[in-house]
């Protein structure tokens, strides 16, 4: 028997947004639609919401009748496929009983002990979190266990299996690694995060603010700059929001340098001349890792502004606001959001309220000056 | 009907999208029924990632 739909409609910039609790997705509708879409959920029939759009809009009755028909049932109709599981079996199997790596990791005053099996499951990992390593100790608040069986990655925490990925899902076994990290960083389950963002965070010790863009465009090399300019990094590549607050929480891993961005960072932190480098041929990618300047991964704070940045060889300065519907529509699909209804109430009512800016950039000291002026909301 | 959406005239600098359109049924010369029933679908990543990074396979 299928659930009964269930939506929440957000209204913005001539839209609404509607999100799908069956199926997590949010939709974006002319406000019309979204209106005939709220009377279906309350069990209006078709043909009494088709009398008043055939006059709203002046079309025959029987072409409105077809129209919310169809509306019911491609979209309205809770008939989207599940979405596919990316977790996999393989929960009973035995742990390993020696690993070949063991590392401990003090952030701020919790230690972790982190045991991978060989250097493969290391690498998954360690090199984002390798500065944040201490000698052994005998005591420790969190106990993580990473080994690869069967080709799939398995990941325990304080003696609990919480999942085995594929080869092809590698990216969510980091990402859930990252996940329980900040959990019990943060003391927060995960039902009281509000989304997981794809973005850079920096913050001037009042506020944060959120950099976006595709996977090339220049997130974490702005990030760098921004923090060599003495404005705090707070997360690269995954930052946290929390219900609660809708606040932006640290993240304390390193931050990701791509070999292409090494000229214009080497002067401002010399230290990455001799740092490892690390090739993912599958990839194509050659990155070092920089040091987050964060002494505090305790840090939280309140976020108004989205910046979508991009650096582009020979462009000029662009600083402008962007239409929020644009913003939405780039973040959400790079975004984890919760599919708790509570949480993409939040979500949505967080989202609204933002300022949304687009930075395009070659000229650093130019992109430093614009994101000054986005903090003090000069802009 | 599926197909990647077109940036919108107005933007200045080109954002890739990772969206889908869809368009319900076309309704001929009810044109306003068509743009009615023209809506996005956005889909959240289905669980927390990192940008991928590591070795080759396991």
């Amino acid at each position: 028997m299928s659930k009964k739909q269930k939506l929440i409609f957000k209204p913005l910039e001539e839209k609404t947004i509607t999100w799908f609790k069956n199926s997590n997705e949010y939709l974006i509708f002319e406000n019309t639609t979204a209106d005939i879409l709220e009377r279906l959920s309350k069990g209006i029939t078709v043909k009494n919401i088709a009398i008043g759009l055939s006059k709203k809009i002046n079309v025959p009755f029987e072409k409105a009748v077809d129209f919310i028909s169809n509306l019911k049932k491609e979209v309205y109709d809770p008939n989207h496929e599940e979405r596919r599981e990316i977790r996999n079996g393989y929960k009973n199997i035995k742990k390993p009983k020696v690993y070949e790596f063991v590392k401990f990791y003090k952030i701020n005053d919790i230690v972790f002990k982190v045991s991978y099996l060989n250097e493969n499951e290391l690498s998954y990992i360690h090199p984002k979190f390798a500065h944040l390593s201490i000698d052994a100790v005998a005591n420790y608040q969190n106990e993580f266990e990473v080994f690869i069986n069967n080709n799939f990655i398995f990941l325990y925490v304080n003696r609990n299996c919480i999942g085995s990925w594929s080869y092809n899902d590698v990216h969510y076994f980091q990402g859930k690694f990252s996940m329980e990290l900040i959990q019990k960083i943060h003391q927060k389950k995960e039902n009281e995060w509000l989304g997981v963002f794809h973005a850079s965070a920096v913050s001037n010790g009042e506020k944060a603010i959120l950099f976006l863009g595709d996977s090339g465009n220049g997130k974490s090399t702005s990030l760098a700059i921004l923090q060599a300019t003495g404005l705090t990094c707070l997360a690269d590549d995954f930052v946290p929001i929390d219900v609660k607050k809708q606040e932006v929480y640290s993240f304390p891993a390193s931050i990701s340098i791509k070999k292409n961005s090494l000229e214009t960072l080497l002067p401002m932190y010399p230290e990455l001349e001799n740092s490892a480098e690390y090739h993912f041929t599958r990839l194509n990618k050659i990155v070092r890792y920089l040091q987050p300047n964060n002494n505090d991964f305790f840090a939280h704070l309140p976020c108004n502004d989205l910046v979508f940045i991009k650096y582009e060889k020979d462009a000029d300065i662009f600083c402008h606001k962007i239409t929020k519907i644009d913003a939405f529509q780039q973040l959400v699909p790079d975004s984890w959001l919760s599919p708790i209804e509570k949480n993409a109430k939040i979500f949505l009512d967080w989202f609204v309220g933002l300022n949304c800016y687009q930075i395009t950039y070659s000229n650093n000291h130019k992109m430093i000056q614009a994101v000054s002026k986005i903090f003090n909301n000069d802009l | 009907m599926k197909q990647q959406q077109k940036n919108s005239p107005n933007k200045i600098e080109k954002i890739t999208r990772k969206e889908v359109i869809k368009k319900i049924v076309r309704y001929g010369k009810y044109a306003t029924l068509t743009a009615l029933g023209t809506y996005l679908i956005l889909n959240p990543q289905k669980a927390q990632a990192q940008s991928p990074g590591g070795p080759t396979g396991f």
